[in-house]
């Protein structure tokens, strides 16, 4: 009777856990087959009534009428919409779970120059954000350490996995660094004065020019001599200075990016820029130096008062016709999910449909350089795959049926939908 | 208001013995004792030959002015001089009035301790010392003629620029104490001070003041109107004390004890620098029936018409702008429009009040530096402001707000003499003042020239005759020699005191030589020899035929200075000229989303006369002249409502220091000049309710706004909606994210919350119990009788209980909303909106069995620990459970998308879209009590509505045109044509700027 009791609880627990958690997808053990969807390659078109047919994690073939293998699971999609996995180029996920609750929060580390922080370390794949997120096409984020000035490496993560070492999808993909504000602001509460602020955002730039002075210096000693002793900061900068990785720079005002651009030029580095609210004023500047924009903050309000109501919402469109190279972010955690939404946006105030497609995608992947792997739909490539009901940029028609990463089916449900079910049983 | 003038006598004279006793005055002495010897020099003095401006309207050449005892003893032409009297001659000079500082600090001693806040914890409680007011930044008890000091330096930069008085007070607080009226210059304070008791001053700033309360520009406002009750109810308290002594003792209080006669005393208010201040001041103002001069923000001519309403003295402050630095691209992306245009507009303010009759009186507050009072002044001038006007803002506009018209203002007979000596027109740039008498006093600012060599002389060389010209400022005089036609230009000339010695030929052709002329001035004669170049000596003289006059009547040919900045309201881009026309339009072939019971019509018209819907249907035939929209393909909606904002608010949102603020009104503190609004109807937003933040469990009053783009504050209001009182609940309340200095106020839990709001609500009922048997006394009784003391707080919480005021009640958890659902049930009342209300689906049947409606977010969460439960499918589950439910945006930015989020409820909880469109129009418009005129496309309705490019909730809509009663403020396409006008006008400006600086550097 004893065990009874004591078995009927474990199972309860169990139970319990289970109800809040979901189960990574297995690892693909037979080849899947989408039939009848159309599919969005973004590197070769769209094509009506194709099927997709993936194994072992990679995509094996597109095409009308695939004949498949015997053990092929074959999931019929006529008249839904295939797309590559959405990226999310720039968010935390994962490294905070409630905002304001400080133990929940590993978004940011203290101090100003922080080149060895690596943010997957502390990636928690059971937040409950991460479902939330996937469940709206999103598969794949890099997960960006926040701070301020150099906050560290980012690493591009699936949202599935059992620890962060299983999600990883890249690690160390680029440095990161915000570039110190221009204009001197008075905050809410800020008791300094503005030529304080003036002074400190002078010294915040000094402050980076050092770091990458003495990096420089580490750099080439290292060079010359790789026993020298480790300082784990400006090591972590050699893939920087051997151009093997890039260095993401947070910018939004024209003065910012104008002073990063040549900043990267001074130190002879890879750069990514990322908000580039003002980047339309200088689209020359960035292709000239062949740097890619993360277009983030599109949804939000223009910067400047003169500023016509849709200068934010237009900036892809903006880019995209004069041809700088951009993908778009959504820059939060949870709020990624909107990413989709957001690109539909875009899409009204300009950006061609197959552009947005892009930019969430294949160009996200160009960027962070996976896209050997990841961003279209093309043989050879990971079946990372999202299929909807609908047009995914319309709030209206969007609705995520099945969700491939690396081949393995992803649990579409999450903390939101189990607490609807719940209290739609709820009656007094 | 002159009755309250009080002159002291001091040493001065009397006044009725004018005509006899010229020389001697009657020294009655002072209370303070002569150590040494007495001073008895005499103070009379005559000035001649001046141009003497005695008033605004009035001046003259060849004036004489005396003066003894500190007053204008004559002036006029044709005087008699009495013997004795020491003569000053003007000849070429002016003489103004001098001019009086309405509003300063001039002289003023702080003589309270220098408080710190040292470790930035919340203060709630003021040092309670003498009967002071509870609010530390309530000190209308202080006379500041007691602190009053003179202070050269300060006094000198005012004598610099002509004044003689200043009235002052410590700027400092919101009811600051009481001015005083004071003479310039050193000397005791006994003899300076003029009004020991003038104005009390008022602002709407706390200045240094270390209590929290009031943290928001409507917490001063509401203190304000709290106080102004107070007075009454002291008065009236007291007054019942008197007759029946055997009632509790009502309390002392100094502070309003001082402001008793508040309702015949003068009154000036700093209003601040936004620019609707004023218009917050005037509200108040007649709330009470008080008139008071106001402060201007110096930005009146952007809205002059509200301005013209205004029936009170303004005072005018010249700090113009300086001018915005452009060298860069990048210094051009900080500026912006409003900036470039008030710096070109700015000196032009005082001409459009004048020009739309405003009485106002100029101020050097807020001038960084006093010394550019006069240059600005000039400006002003330069722009068309009319010297009769100007002189009267500095002189008897501010003696009558200083209570000084009697005394001073004007050069007659009896005033004070107070004037200043200068070289001509005090409004022409190159004008320069001599000195500056206050009370008789001279102040020399510059040594007057003894010797006036200016004019026309005939010149006597042996026995040849010609003409002498001298010309120009006494400190740098030219001079030519004349013949007939023939001149010359004088050489090598210099003055020394009555000196004077130049080098010219006399005579035209080659065989002219010039001549070395020295010589000595002695009135109208100059006499002296000269040298021929061949050695030869003669004697010349020179007469003087006619002086020159002061340069003073150059006004005809100044033309009022160009500028090219438009005027809009708001004065920013994007602000219209003026407002739209209300037009009578037919719609045709719309989809027409009705948020009514007939849902989305295809093909139909709308027909719109007097800012109405008449009728909707299809086939509608045009009535003629009609303004017709062809719709086809298009969807219109019912104006978007935002039933969660805080647009158009100035200043804090929160009045967040107590825990209990139901006495704040958003509707004191409505800023029509965002240009937020714009960009929201861009968004198809048409109304929202503005609300106090959630920073404490009672908040403030709110106020339901119509984006009104272009109107003042007054015009925005909806004031045809619900008054409604934010409530708040949770983590926000409890200050839980508010960090470790707020751990001290009253509640720190959701336990606490419950007992804060439970005790006011008992509180109200008790207030509206003692007014009751208060307002049932006979009359007499009444007279006899302590009064309940009112309180604005406890009035609106008694609306609240009786259900004339709504309740929006900022929420998140289930536990807390059915908390507090229960709790009103228990008063009687309705939580008429629960707030976010993130757990609203754990409780939806409880609400709807309380009548609750909820407004909100589609899809926000896990940005705090309260919202760690929240789901997308919030709305739609309590849609279904039959709650009133709105999505909302409570943020600028998101406001202008609330069609994507009613399309978010869509997409997790599978609503329709006519239950979705409903979110965001007449739902809301039920939540605010709006929905008898708007909120959904129905005929008799207000013609509040959106054309839309495409199905409104997709994400690829957007807003075509967004209409308000009829008006269009919003057009696309008229938006593209705004942008390019504002990039011409930004151009133009930065321009001027660029080219000014080229010419005279960056000043």
């Amino acid at each position: 009777m004893r065990i009874i009791i004591y078995t009927l609880l474990i199972f309860m627990i169990v139970s319990l856990v289970q109800a809040h958690d979901y189960v990574p997808g297995k690892i693909q053990d037979h080849p899947i087959l989408l039939r009848g969807g159309t599919v969005y390659t973004v590197s070769d078109g769209i094509k009506e009534n194709s099927d997709v047919l993936f194994n072992d994690g990679r995509i094996v073939d597109i095409g009308e009428n695939i004949i498949v293998p015997e053990n092929t699971e074959i999931i019929n999609v006529t008249g839904k919409h295939i797309y590559p996995g959405l990226i999310a180029a720039y968010s935390y996920i994962g490294l905070v779970e409630i905002g304001s609750v400080r133990a929940t929060n590993d978004r940011r580390e203290i101090g100003t120059i922080n080149p060895n922080i690596l943010a997957h370390i502390a990636y928690n794949p059971d937040s409950e954000i991460i479902p939330s997120v996937r469940s709206n096409g999103i598969t794949t984020a890099l997960i960006v350490p926040g701070g301020r000035l150099i906050t560290g490496t980012s690493s591009l993560l699936n949202l599935d996995g059992w620890t962060w070492e299983d999600a990883t999808e890249k690690l160390n993909v680029g440095m990161h660094l915000i570039w110190p504000a221009v204009k001197a602001v008075k905050g809410y509460d800020d008791k300094r004065s503005l030529e304080e602020i003036k002074k400190e955002l002078r010294e915040n730039r000094e402050v980076l020019y050092e770091a990458f002075d003495d990096a420089k210096v580490y750099y080439l000693a290292q060079q010359a001599d790789a026993s020298i002793k480790k300082d784990l900061r400006w090591d972590a900068m050699v893939p920087v200075f051997d151009k093997e990785i890039p260095v993401f720079i947070q910018a939004n005002d024209y003065r910012q990016i104008d002073q990063a651009v040549q900043f990267s030029k001074d130190y002879d580095f890879n750069m990514i820029l990322v908000g580039g609210r003002d980047a339309w004023m200088c689209p020359e500047l960035l292709k000239d130096n062949k740097i890619p924009v993360i277009v983030a903050w599109t949804q939000a309000l223009p910067g400047r008062e003169d500023d016509g109501y849709d200068l934010r919402y237009s900036l892809p469109a903006r880019l995209y016709e004069a041809g700088v190279k951009f993908c778009m972010a959504q820059a939060g955690g949870g709020w990624s999910r909107n990413l989709p939404f957001q690109a539909g946006q875009a899409i009204a105030f300009g950006l061609p449909k197959e552009e947005a497609l892009r930019a969430l995608t294949l160009s996200v992947a160009e960027i962070l350089d996976v896209d050997q792997n990841l961003g279209s739909l093309e043989v050879g490539k990971k079946a990372t795959i999202i299929v909807s009901d609908g047009d995914i940029f319309d709030i209206l028609t969007h609705k995520i049926i099945y969700e491939f990463i690396e081949g393995k089916k992803v649990d579409l449900n999450n903390k939101h939908k189990e607490l609807y079910e719940k209290y739609r049983q709820k009656s007094l | 208001m002159h009755g309250v003038f009080k002159f002291r006598k001091i040493g001065q004279a009397v006044i009725g013995l004018l005509c006899t006793a010229l020389l001697y005055s009657v020294c009655l002495g002072g209370t303070t004792p002569v150590l040494g010897i007495r001073d008895k020099t005499p103070d009379a003095r005559a000035f001649i030959n001046g141009h003497m401006v005695i008033s605004p309207t009035e001046q003259f050449d060849n004036g004489i002015l005396i003066i003894k005892d500190g007053k204008v003893l004559e002036i006029g032409t044709g005087i008699k001089i009495p013997d004795g009297i020491t003569i000053i001659d003007l000849a070429g000079k002016s003489i103004y009035p001098a001019f009086i500082e309405p509003f300063g600090d001039y002289g003023i001693i702080d003589h309270r301790d220098k408080k710190q806040n040292k470790y930035g914890k919340p203060v709630y409680t003021a040092d309670r010392i003498g009967g002071n007011a509870w609010n530390e930044a309530i000190h209308a008890e202080i006379n500041w003629s007691r602190f009053f000091k003179p202070d050269n330096e300060t006094s000198n930069e005012l004598l610099s620029q002509g004044f003689a008085i200043s009235q002052s007070a410590k700027q400092d607080g919101i009811f600051r104490g009481r001015s005083c009226v004071v003479l310039l210059g050193d000397g005791l304070p006994n003899d300076l001070i003029l009004n020991s008791q003038s104005a009390h001053f008022i602002s709407f700033s706390k200045g240094k003041s270390v209590q929290d309360y009031p943290s928001s520009l409507m917490g001063s406002i509401a203190l304000i109107r709290q106080t102004l009750f107070d007075i009454e109810w002291y008065n009236q308290a007291h007054t019942a004390y008197k007759y029946n002594p055997a009632q509790k003792m009502p309390e002392f209080n100094s502070a309003i004890e001082a402001l008793s006669n508040i309702s015949t005393d003068r009154i000036i208010i700093d209003a601040g620098v936004k620019s609707p201040g004023l218009l917050r001041a005037k509200s108040l103002l007649d709330e009470f029936g008080l008139t008071a001069s106001v402060i201007a923000s110096g930005r009146e001519y952007c809205h002059i018409n509200d301005v013209k309403e205004f029936a009170s003295k303004l005072i005018l402050p010249l700090d113009f702008p300086e001018m915005p630095e452009i060298n860069t691209f990048a210094d051009e992306l900080d500026v912006t429009l409003a900036q470039l245009r008030h710096w070109e507009s700015a000196p032009s303010n005082a001409m459009v009040l004048e020009q739309n009759d405003v009485k106002f009186s100029f101020t050097t507050y807020r001038l960084k530096k006093k010394e550019t009072f006069l240059t600005n002044l000039r400006k002003a001038v330069k722009r068309g402001l009319s010297e009769e006007t100007a002189l009267a803002s500095l002189t008897i506009t501010p003696a009558e707000i200083c209570g000084i018209g009697d005394l001073a203002g004007t050069l007659e007979t009896g005033k004070l003499a107070n004037f200043f000596i200068c070289d001509g027109n005090i409004f022409n740039e190159k004008c320069e003042i001599y000195s500056v008498w206050t009370a008789g006093k001279k102040h020399e600012l510059k040594a007057l020239p003894k010797t006036l060599f200016a004019g026309k002389y005939e010149l006597k060389v042996g026995d040849d005759k010609l003409m002498l010209e001298l010309s120009g400022k006494p400190s740098k005089l030219t001079g030519k020699v004349k013949r007939d036609e023939w001149s010359s230009d004088l050489k090598k000339f210099d003055i020394d005191r009555n000196k004077i010695r130049f080098s010219t030929p006399i005579d035209s052709g080659k065989n002219a030589v010039t001549i070395r002329f020295s010589g000595r001035k002695d009135k109208k004669f100059i006499t002296g020899r000269c040298v021929y170049a061949n050695g030869l000596e003669a004697n010349w003289q020179a007469i003087r035929v006619s002086e020159l006059k002061p340069d003073t009547s150059v006004k005809d040919a100044r033309k009022p200075e160009a500028f090219f900045a438009a005027t809009t309201y708001p004065n920013k881009a994007f602000g219209p000229q003026d407002l739209p026309d209300q037009k009578d339009i037919l719609i045709k072939n719309a989809t027409v989303w009705t948020a009514e019971q007939d849902g989305i019509l295809k093909n139909t018209d709308i027909l719109i006369e007097d800012g109405k819907f008449v009728r909707i249907g299809t086939e509608i035939k045009a009535p003629s002249g009609i303004m017709v929209i062809d719709a086809g393909g298009k969807h219109v909606t019912p104006g978007i409502i935002d039933a969660h904002s805080h647009l158009a608010i100035a200043g804090d949102v929160n009045e967040g220091t107590h825990a209990v603020t139901p006495e704040v009104r958003i509707g004191d503190v409505v800023n029509p000049e965002q240009v937020n609004i714009y960009r929201q109807l861009a968004g198809g937003v048409t109304a929202c309710l503005s609300l106090h933040g959630s920073a404490n469990p009672i908040g403030g009053q709110c106020q339901v706004i119509k984006l009104r783009w272009g109107a003042n504050a007054e015009e925005m209001k909806d004031k045809q909606a619900a008054e409604i009182i934010k409530f708040a609940l949770g983590e926000n309340v409890k200050q839980s994210n508010w960090g470790e200095k707020y751990r001290t106020r009253y509640p720190q839990s959701r336990l606490g919350v419950e007992a804060i709001m439970r005790d006011v609500f008992q509180a109200a009922l008790e207030y509206e119990q003692d007014w009751k048997k208060f307002n049932a006394l006979s009359k007499k009784d009444k007279k006899r009788t302590i009064p309940p003391h009112k309180n604005i707080g406890l009035d609106a919480m008694v609306k609240v209980l009786n259900s004339d005021m709504m309740v929006h009640c900022h929420s998140y958890m289930q536990a807390e909303a059915l908390m507090l659902m229960r709790l009103a049930e228990e008063y009687g009342f309705v939580i008429d909106v629960l707030i976010h209300n993130l757990e609203g689906y754990k409780v939806a049947d409880e609400m709807v069995k309380h009548g609750a409606g909820t407004t909100t977010f589609s899809d926000w969460w896990a940005y705090k620990f309260e919202v760690y439960d929240a789901i997308p499918y919030n709305a739609s589950l309590m849609a279904e459970r039959g709650v009133l439910t709105t999505v909302k945006s409570d943020n600028i930015d998101l406001a202008r998308r609330l069609n994507q989020e009613a399309a978010k409820v869509i997409h997790y909880g599978g609503i329709s879209p006519e239950e979705a469109i409903k979110m965001i129009t007449i739902n809301a418009a039920i939540q605010l009590g709006m929905e008898k005129y708007t909120g959904s496309i129905a005929p008799g309705k207000d013609a509040d509505f959106v054309i839309w490019n495409d199905y409104p909730l997709s994400s690829y809509a957007k807003a075509e045109q967004t209409w308000i009663e009829g008006r269009k403020y919003f057009d696309i396409e008229s938006d593209k044509t705004i942008r390019k006008e504002i990039k011409k006008e930004r151009n133009k400006l930065i321009q001027k700027i660029v080219e000014h600086s080229a010419k005279n550097g960056t000043k």
